[in-house]
């Protein structure tokens, strides 16, 4: 438990880091009637292992209780819906995957077990493709996750915001970049043409994902892309792609972003911290990291993370900050500290670019179809 | 695990490459470390790179103490230099150990400021590993010399405490059950060097808990007789510049001679791989830094020049040093000899 200073201190109004009596500003977005969540399976959920050959080999036959979800992630989904049916809101929760659909009785099971509710998953008819003898499908992604994304969209309730996660293994960035700007009819015809192209995908579904994009009608209904960075791929990689889209390197800082884009409560945040600190040998010392690297990388307003840190301090997720007890020079050390914080210059949030694709595509050719490249 | 202040802005390539150090050491230990520096500079350098934020927190520290600056002068005008907010980072408890690959003077001067030193410990030593000649099967390729360069001058018990201070660095991070330990002197007789050393010999001896082999002489330091060389500041770093220096000349002296004849070339050729190993053995950036002894809390003092690889390995001595209680084993050597 916090000390009461710190907490009082902390949920004190205050404006440029100087005490204020006018009360702090909600930073927090209204959370939209209907939410549309739409996640990648593997490396996102599932902690599917790829490495080797035979590793791959062995996913298809693994049951349900032999596969392993990312740390935190079930704690979240949960939570993603049973905040919606509390505050009455309409919240959706869909899969997509480039994985066979025989997978699909083990990944449903999993999902059972883990207390997931789930709206629909779709899986790639790899088997179709083998059949036909189309083997440079087998391993093409973008076109069969970017139509799937089109097709799901015509389905979705009117208004509907959607979130998207993925993660940085290979295409879910540019995939996912790609639908927002289409769906905000922010690409021309001609422009999306053109990147189709470069990104090599079958004439056939080229023209299927033309048609598709022409049948929506054009509503910015992407807010946030979340790509898990399970490669721990440098952040500033992802810059290019604008403010829409937020690196993060667990699920906790996940959840903190969706906390301040008003989808889930704090107590979200508090079970997403929880299941990391018991089930995935988490400390919560590194969550307090995690949330200060978010804020540093500009994804969480300053007053907000410090507003964050004091209630989950309290919550007793974040290690406790106390001051009583302290010598007076440590109690002066700790305040001259916070006013070198509050002092020093802000970095200034990430700015909603519009995305080159062309350059974006080249670099993500360059680099074997992996936007990340070998980390580092 | 123990958390680690790093010193982001001290050594010849800060913040890069210890930043870069410290994101190496984040993704493949559990170690906590506080980069301690220019907050924007540091995060910039991280975003840039492969890393864990579970395991770096950052500390702001506005000003940092260039490598050529007087240690006493910038540490009167520089307040919030990083090496001092680190230093109070590890007086305050909120870290185990202080790295830093930056001006040594202001180092030793900002640990001698804000860290307490050990009960009984009169002056403080910086001990350097550096490679050596094996006598047995087994044996550790480093020794431990000390002191090189915080105390210039210092009499018989200082050394004795050295001695103390070494033997329990040596038992506890090289694992050296009963650490030889050789007093560096210009003969090998007990009265040789003057009445300082002579009565340090003299205490040595009869120092309980230390296996005192007597003295060293220069052309001993690279073999194998003793694994902790005690001396004052003054000879030590001498000594250690000179090895240095040495390793220098040879592989000047055997890339020139390697472009003179042919067959030296091919000689050199055939040497390559024995070449490679010493090379790998005298490899400074293997090593981690040097330890300051003497404080109740642990100071590593990287190389000037660290690059990241230096930098992680001196973040990995420094957790290893905290985590086998190097401090605490120093205290209870001391007060069994008082």
């Amino acid at each position: 438990m916090t000390t009461g200073w710190t907490a009082v201190l902390a949920r004190w109004p205050r404006r440029s880091g100087r005490w204020s009596l006018r009360p702090r500003r909600a930073t927090r977005r209204p959370a939209p009637a209907t939410v549309v969540y739409r996640w990648d399976l593997d490396k996102t959920y599932l902690k599917s292992d790829f490495e080797s050959l035979r590793k791959m080999m062995r996913v298809p036959f693994e049951r349900a209780h032999d596969k392993i979800d990312e740390p935190g992630v079930v704690a979240l989904i949960r939570a993603l819906k049973t905040s919606a049916r509390r505050e009455q809101r309409a919240a959706f929760v869909y899969f997509i995957s480039a994985s066979p659909p025989q997978i699909g009785r083990a990944i449903r099971e999993k999902l059972a077990l883990d207390g997931i509710e789930c709206d629909g998953i779709v899986f790639k008819d790899q088997l179709q493709h083998l059949v036909r003898g189309r083997f440079r499908l087998l391993r093409e992604q973008v076109g069969f996750k970017l139509a799937e994304l089109l097709k799901a969209r015509l389905a979705a309730p009117a208004g509907a915001v959607e979130f998207l996660f993925g993660d940085d293994w290979e295409s879910d960035p540019i995939i996912y970049s790609l639908y927002a700007d289409v769906i905000a009819g922010r690409l021309e015809h001609d422009a999306l043409a053109d990147i189709l192209v470069r990104l090599r995908i079958d004439p056939a579904r080229l023209v299927e994902i033309k048609a598709l994009s022409q049948r929506i009608a054009p509503a910015d209904a992407v807010r946030r892309i979340l790509i898990n960075l399970e490669r721990r791929t440098p952040p500033d990689r992802f810059h290019s792609f604008g403010a829409r889209l937020v690196p993060t390197f667990n699920y906790f800082q996940t959840a903190l972003v969706l906390y301040e884009e008003g989808v889930v409560p704090l107590a979200a945040i508090v079970d997403v911290g929880r299941s990391l600190l018991e089930r995935s040998a988490y400390s919560a010392a590194g969550l307090r990291n995690s949330l200060d690297d978010l804020a540093r990388r500009g994804y969480l307003a300053p007053a907000a993370a410090l507003g964050l840190r004091a209630e989950l301090e309290e919550a007793g997720v974040l290690p406790s900050a106390g001051v009583l007890g302290l010598w007076p020079r440590q109690l002066w050390r700790r305040w001259r500290r916070r006013r070198q914080r509050a002092r020093a210059p802000l970095r200034p949030p990430i700015a909603a670019a519009e995305i080159e694709y062309p350059r974006l595509i080249d670099a993500w050719v360059a680099s074997g179809s992996r936007l990340g490249g070998e980390p580092s | 695990m123990p958390v680690i202040a790093v010193d982001a802005m001290g050594g010849d390539f800060a913040p890069d490459e210890v930043v870069k150090g410290v994101a190496r050491a984040s993704l493949g230990t559990a170690i906590e470390c506080v980069l301690v520096g220019d907050e924007h500079r540091i995060q910039k350098i991280l975003e840039s790179i492969s890393y864990n934020p579970e395991h770096i927190s950052i500390r702001h520290a506005a000003e940092f103490v260039d490598m050529n600056e007087s240690p006493k002068e910038a540490l009167r005008a520089k307040r919030d230099a990083s090496i001092v907010v680190g230093a109070k980072l590890v007086a305050d408890g909120h870290a185990q150990a202080l790295v830093s690959a930056g001006n040594t003077g202001a180092c030793i001067l900002a640990c001698a400021r804000h860290f307490r030193a050990i009960k009984g410990i009169r002056k403080t030593a910086l001990a350097s590993v550096y490679p050596r000649q094996t006598e047995y099967p087994g044996q550790d390729q480093l020794a431990l010399l000390l002191d090189v360069g915080a105390t210039i001058r210092c009499d018989a018990l200082d050394l004795a405490q050295f001695a103390v201070m070494g033997s329990a660095y040596a038992r506890r991070v090289s694992k050296v059950e009963r650490p030889r330990v050789g007093l560096l002197n210009m003969g090998v007789e007990p009265f040789k060097g003057g009445d300082v050393l002579s009565e340090a010999y003299q205490r040595l001896t009869v120092l309980p808990g230390i296996d005192f082999v007597g003295n060293i002489e220069g052309n001993d330091v690279a073999k194998g007789r003793a694994d902790v060389i005690v001396c004052e500041g003054f000879v030590g770093n001498v000594v250690l510049k000179l090895i240095e220096g040495i390793a220098e000349v040879v592989t000047d002296v055997a890339s020139n001679a390697v472009k003179r004849r042919l067959m030296w070339r091919l000689g050199m050729m055939l040497l390559a791989r024995g070449i490679r190993e010493v090379a790998h053995l005298a490899d400074y950036t293997k090593y981690g830094g040097a330890p300051l002894l003497g404080f109740e809390h642990l100071f590593l003092k990287a190389h000037g020049r660290s690059t990241a690889r230096a930098v992680e390995n001196a973040v990995k001595v420094a957790a290893k040093a905290v985590r086998d209680g190097v401090p605490q084993e120093i205290a209870a050597g001391i007060q069994a000899v008082r």
